[in-house]
């Protein structure tokens, strides 16, 4: 288990410290006199910043899922296509602006979000396969099931990708890639990587 | 080990054409035939075809059907959503056949199926990872014997029998029941066949000549 910088671990309720000589920081709250943790995780003690009136450290509980990345709309993310329909794919969100997330977030890209030009005559099929690793933004919460993501910019789309034989496919253009093994072409809707 | 284009029957694994001795050429490969580095192999049983100029395939006969583009089958309607019909076309998926796709459809027109109501339709878009779609028109926006077919008998056959009964010329075993009885007949290229006859008795007579034969 990854342990975040922290300590041994505590429970929601624990007791952390006394509030005359610790703050309360993320993970836990001051009960009266008490100072208590309010979710699981590793017990981590962050001294005072230098020249703060306040001389005391403060107590953070890291390492719970609730405090690990969480896609924002204007965010950027990395997803991996579970899924491919007539007019929308969906995708597993994997890391929100280089950093990994806690917990599954799903995603979806509808049809009209797939690329910028000519958006009623998109093919899903020549765009996603289930198994791609595609750069996206979160263009809002969406509904309760799927954020709504976005590749319609030249530096969005597919990243990475298998072909059907089984080799790494290699970016050719802006709408095909190539089969390292086989040579054969497929078509996607691809990332322009600087 | 490589085996020469002939007649005889391919199993899985079996490479059946090697690359390195067709430089310079673009090949198309069909249905069953993968490729592997430098080497065709073929993923299927069945034999190898070879359409000029330069178009491979694999043909093979199953109960199993694998939809393919401009493919005309017989799909039985297992259920209604407000813009699909879900159909089943004995594939791995169940195919969408959208409400307006019929001749003249439009939103107050949307015909009524059943579950359970016999569909003639042809395959719109097909691939490994969607539904399949269908549609009861043809290219030119007409009719053109799509739709539902009433009454009559229908039953399952393999693939290999269908295309047999869809070859031109003109299937002999169509032609020995045609002189012998009048019916109408639907072949469904994903192993479905229907059979119509003015009579229940002219239905019987027609699948049981049909019976003697196949069996």
């Amino acid at each position: 288990m990854e342990h975040d910088g922290g300590g041994d671990v505590v429970t929601p309720g624990e007791l952390l410290g006394n509030s005359l000589s610790i703050l309360a920081g993320r993970g836990a709250y001051a009960d009266g006199r008490s100072v208590r943790a309010s979710v699981t995780g590793h017990r981590r003690l962050v001294p005072s910043p230098p020249g703060s009136s306040d001389q005391r450290s403060t107590v953070e509980v890291v390492g719970h899922k609730a405090h690990g990345a969480v896609p924002q709309p204007g965010s950027f993310v990395i997803a991996r296509v579970t899924k491919v329909m007539a007019r929308m794919a969906s995708a597993d969100i994997m890391c929100v602006d280089s950093k990994a997330v806690k917990e599954k977030f799903t995603g979806m890209i509808r049809q009209q979000d797939v690329r910028a030009t000519e958006i009623d005559k998109v093919d899903m099929y020549q765009s996603y396969r289930p198994g791609d690793i595609v750069r996206a933004l979160v263009l809002s919460l969406g509904d309760a099931r799927a954020y709504y993501l976005s590749t319609a910019k030249n530096e969005l789309g597919v990243v990475s990708a298998q072909s059907i034989a089984g080799g790494t496919l290699v970016p050719i253009s802006w709408t095909e890639m190539q089969c390292e093994l086989t040579g054969q072409i497929e078509q996607r809707k691809v990332a322009k990587v600087e | 080990m490589l085996t020469r284009l002939t007649v005889d029957a391919q199993v899985p694994g079996d490479a059946v054409l090697d690359l390195t001795e067709m430089t310079n050429q673009t090949i198309k490969l069909g249905a069953g035939l993968r490729q592997d580095c430098d080497t065709i192999q073929v993923t299927g049983a069945g034999r190898l075809r070879l359409s000029k100029p330069n178009k491979y395939w694999l043909e093979s006969s199953q109960k199993r059907y694998v939809p393919s583009v401009e493919d005309t089958v017989l799909g039985v309607v297992v259920d209604t959503k407000p813009d699909n019909f879900l159909v089943d076309i004995k594939g791995p998926n169940l195919a969408f056949l959208p409400v307006l796709a019929f001749e003249g459809g439009t939103r107050r027109n949307i015909p009524k199926f059943e579950i359970g109501t016999l569909i003639y339709a042809r395959v719109v878009k097909a691939n490994s990872i969607m539904n399949p779609e269908l549609s009861c028109v043809d290219a030119t926006g007409k009719a053109a014997e799509f739709g539902q077919l009433k009454d009559g008998y229908m039953f399952d056959t393999s693939t290999g029998l269908s295309r047999m009964l869809l070859s031109s010329p003109t299937c002999p075993v169509l032609e020995a029941l045609g002189k012998k009885l009048s019916f109408e007949i639907a072949v469904g290229l994903n192993g479905r066949v229907w059979v119509n006859a003015p009579s229940p008795k002219s239905i019987g007579e027609t699948v049981l000549m049909w019976m003697l034969w196949h069996y």
